[in-house]
C-alpha cells in the first residue's frame, strides 16, 4: 500500500494512508467472505438474501472507494 | 411478430441519431486529428464525468445485457459472480491506473506494452503483451457482436429469413461504426457512449420498476424458475460446491478487466490523475445496473411470453425479449437500441486499443521512420480490420455461452499481469523470467480450457483441480507468478 502511496509523490500522513487501505479492502473482505451471504433470508420482497446484499455492496464500496480518492488527492 | 413498425421507426430514428453523433465527435472539442493520441485518447481531455461514461460503457457491454443474465436463465446464481467482481475491478483499477497514467502523461505512453518496453527495456516482452492484448479482445468484441444479434433476433421474431437479415444488419452496422470510428476515433465512441447510457439508465430504471410489479414480484419468479428446471449453481443462493468457481471468476475478472487495452485506453483518456482515481471509485455504483438486469435472467420465468421467445431463441435474449413483451414498443424500441449501441460502442472502442497496439508496438519497432501522421493512419485502417475479423469470427462460429467468450479473454489477458501492475510497483522483475512465466501461464491455460472443455465448444472457463472447480485465469496466473519470483530470486541470489 505504501508504494502505491509513494507513488503520488507527495506526503501523505500514515493515519490517512491507513484510512485509505481499510476504505479500499474492506468491499474486498465483504465479498471474500461468501459464506456470509450465501443464503436464502432475509428476503426482501421476496428477492433472497444473496441478491440483494451483494447488490447493497456495490453501492457502499462505490461510496467508499470515493471517500478513499477524495482522501488521497485532497490537498 | 413480436416487434412491429411502430418499434422499428423509433429504432432507425434513434440509430440515426447516435450515428450524427459519432461522425459530430470529429468537431467536438476539436484537436488535431492525424496524431494518435487526439485520435485515440481524445487528447488526454476528459474530465471525471466523460471518463466514467466511457469506461462506464466498457463495463456496460453486451457482457451486461446478454451475457451474464443468459448465465443466470441457464445455471443460476453463478452468474452474480459479477457483482463481486465489478466491485473488486474497481479498487484494483484505482490503486494501478492512476500510476499508470501519471507515467504515461510524463513519456507519452499510448499502450501498456509502451510502458513494459520502457521499464523493462525489453522490445520483445512488449510485442508479447501487445500481441496477447490484440488476441485477447477478439473473443471480447465477438460477445458485443453475440449481444447484436440477440437483440436482431429478437426483432425479427416471427419474420422470415432472420438468419442473412440479421447478418446483412450487423455487417452494415458495422461498415457505418468503423465509418465514424476511421473519422472522429475515440471522440465519435465517447458521444456515442454518452447517448447509449442515457437509454440504458432509462432501460434499467424502467425494468427493475415494471417487470417485478407486472408479473407477481421476485417470489413468483423464484417460484417459476424453480418449477421451469434445475439451476446447476444453484437459483435463490450458491450451491456449495461452486463457491470456489465463483470466488475464483470475480478475482479473476476483477484482475483482468484493466488489463484489457481498451480499459488502459480508457483510463490513459483522462484529464487528470485525480479526476481518473475519483471516476474510478464511483463505477461500482454503475455496477448495479448490472446486478439489475442478471436478476432478470430470473424474472423472464414469469413472463411467459418472454419466456416463449428465449426457449426459441435461448437464454441470450432473455432481455430484449422482456423489452418486446413487458413495454409498449416505442418504448421497447429505445431498451433495444440501447442493447444494440451497448455491443457497438465497446466493440469500436476495444478496435481502437487493438489498432494502437499493432502500430505502437508492433509496426512501428520493425519501421522505426514512421511519421506520426502515418502511425495514425495505420492505426485508423487497422481498427477497420479487427471489427472485420471480429465480424468473421462470430458468422463462422457457432453460438455458445456468450460468457465463456469474455472469460477466455480474461484468461488470455491475465498472462500479462505481472509484467505491467507488478511493473507499475517495482522495476526489479527479472524480464527473461517474465517472458517464460508469459509463455508458459498462457500454454498451459490455453491446454486447460481445452481439457475442461473435452476439446470441445467452450461451455466453462474453470478447471477442477482438488475437487474445487477454479477460474482457469487464476490457475495461469499463479503458474505465472511462480516463475517470475523464483526468476527474480535467481537474478538478486546471483548479484549478491
Amino acid at each position: 500500500m505504501v508504494s502505491f502511496m509513494e507513488e503520488a509523490n507527495k506526503k501523505l500522513s500514515s493515519g490517512r494512508i491507513i484510512a485509505i487501505a481499510i476504505l479500499i479492502l474492506i468491499p474486498f473482505f465483504v465479498y471474500f467472505l461468501y459464506p456470509t451471504y450465501n443464503k436464502v433470508n432475509p428476503t426482501i420482497d421476496g428477492l433472497t438474501f444473496f441478491y440483494w446484499y451483494q447488490t447493497l455492496w456495490l453501492g457502499i464500496s462505490g461510496i467508499m472507494y470515493a471517500i478513499a480518492a477524495y482522501l488521497w488527492d485532497k490537498r | 411478430m413480436v416487434f412491429g413498425l411502430e418499434g422499428w421507426i423509433v429504432f432507425w430514428v434513434l440509430f440515426v441519431v447516435f450515428v450524427f453523433l459519432g461522425f459530430y465527435g470529429s468537431r467536438w472539442r476539436k484537436g488535431d486529428l492525424s496524431q494518435l493520441h487526439e485520435w485515440a485518447l481524445a487528447g488526454r481531455k476528459l474530465g471525471v464525468f466523460l471518463v466514467w461514461f466511457l469506461v462506464g460503457a466498457d463495463l456496460y457491454t453486451a457482457y451486461t445485457f446478454v451475457a451474464i443474465p443468459s448465465l443466470e436463465y441457464a445455471s443460476g446464481s453463478l452468474a452474480f459472480f459479477a457483482v463481486p467482481y465489478v466491485s473488486i475491478t474497481f479498487a484494483v483499477a484505482m490503486l494501478f491506473m492512476p500510476i499508470l497514467w501519471e507515467k504515461s502523461r510524463q513519456k507519452g505512453y499510448i499502450t501498456a506494452a509502451d510502458f513494459v518496453q520502457d521499464v523493462f527495456n525489453s522490445k520483445i516482452l512488449a510485442v508479447l503483451i501487445a500481441l496477447t492484448g490484440i488476441i485477447a479482445e477478439l473473443p471480447y468484441i465477438a460477445l458485443q457482436i453475440d449481444g447484436m444479434r440477440a437483440v436482431l433476433s429478437v426483432m425479427l421474431f416471427g419474420y422470415s429469413g432472420v438468419k442473412a437479415v440479421s447478418e446483412w444488419a450487423l455487417i452494415i452496422s458495422f461498415i457505418i461504426l468503423a465509418a465514424f470510428v476511421y473519422t472522429s476515433g475515440l471522440r465519435g465512441a465517447t458521444l456515442g457512449a454518452v447517448f447509449k447510457d442515457v437509454l440504458i439508465w432509462i432501460s434499467v430504471i424502467a425494468l427493475i420498476v415494471v417487470v417485478p410489479l407486472k408479473y407477481g414480484g421476485f417470489t413468483t419468479a423464484f417460484a417459476d424458475a424453480a418449477k421451469a428446471h434445475s439451476f446447476v449453481s444453484g437459483l435463490e443462493a450458491l450451491k456449495p460446491t461452486f463457491a470456489s468457481a465463483y470466488v475464483s471468476l470475480f478475482i479473476g475478472s476483477a484482475l483482468a478487466l484493466y488489463l484489457y487495452p481498451h480499459a488502459v485506453n480508457g483510463s490513459l483518456s483522462a484529464e487528470s490523475k485525480s479526476k481518473l482515481r475519483m471516476s474510478t471509485a464511483l463505477l461500482p455504483i454503475y455496477g448495479i445496473g448490472l446486478a439489475i438486469l442478471a436478476i432478470m435472467g430470473i424474472l423472464v420465468y414469469s413472463d411467459p411470453a418472454a419466456l416463449n421467445i428465449t426457449k426459441v431463441l435461448s437464454g441470450l435474449a432473455s432481455i430484449p425479449a422482456i423489452a418486446v413483451t413487458a413495454f409498449p414498443q416505442w418504448f421497447a424500441a429505445i431498451i433495444l437500441l440501447g442493447i444494440f449501441v451497448g455491443g457497438l460502442v465497446p466493440a469500436a472502442i476495444m478496435a481502437i486499443a487493438q489498432a494502437n497496439l499493432l502500430t505502437r508496438n508492433i509496426i512501428k519497432p520493425l519501421k522505426r521512420d514512421l511519421s506520426p501522421k502515418a502511425e495514425t493512419e495505420i492505426s485508423k485502417w487497422a481498427s477497420v480490420a479487427f471489427k472485420f475479423i471480429a465480424l468473421a469470427f462470430v458468422f463462422l462460429t457457432p453460438l455458445t455461452y456468450a460468457v465463456q467468450l469474455q472469460l477466455l479473454g480474461g484468461i488470455i489477458i491475465l498472462t500479462t499481469l505481472p509484467a505491467v501492475f507488478i511493473g507499475l510497483l517495482t522495476n526489479k522483475l527479472e524480464k527473461y523470467s517474465l517472458i517464460v512465466g508469459w509463455f508458459v501461464s498462457l500454454v498451459a491455460s490455453i491446454y486447460l480450457v481445452l481439457l475442461a472443455n473435452h476439446f470441445k465448444t467452450l461451455s466453462t472457463s474453470s478447471y477442477v483441480l482438488f475437487g474445487h472447480p477454479i477460474f482457469i485465469g487464476i490457475i495461469g496466473l499463479g503458474i505465472n507468478l511462480a516463475i517470475v519470483a523464483i526468476g527474480t530470486i535467481i537474478k538478486f541470489a546471483i548479484k549478491k
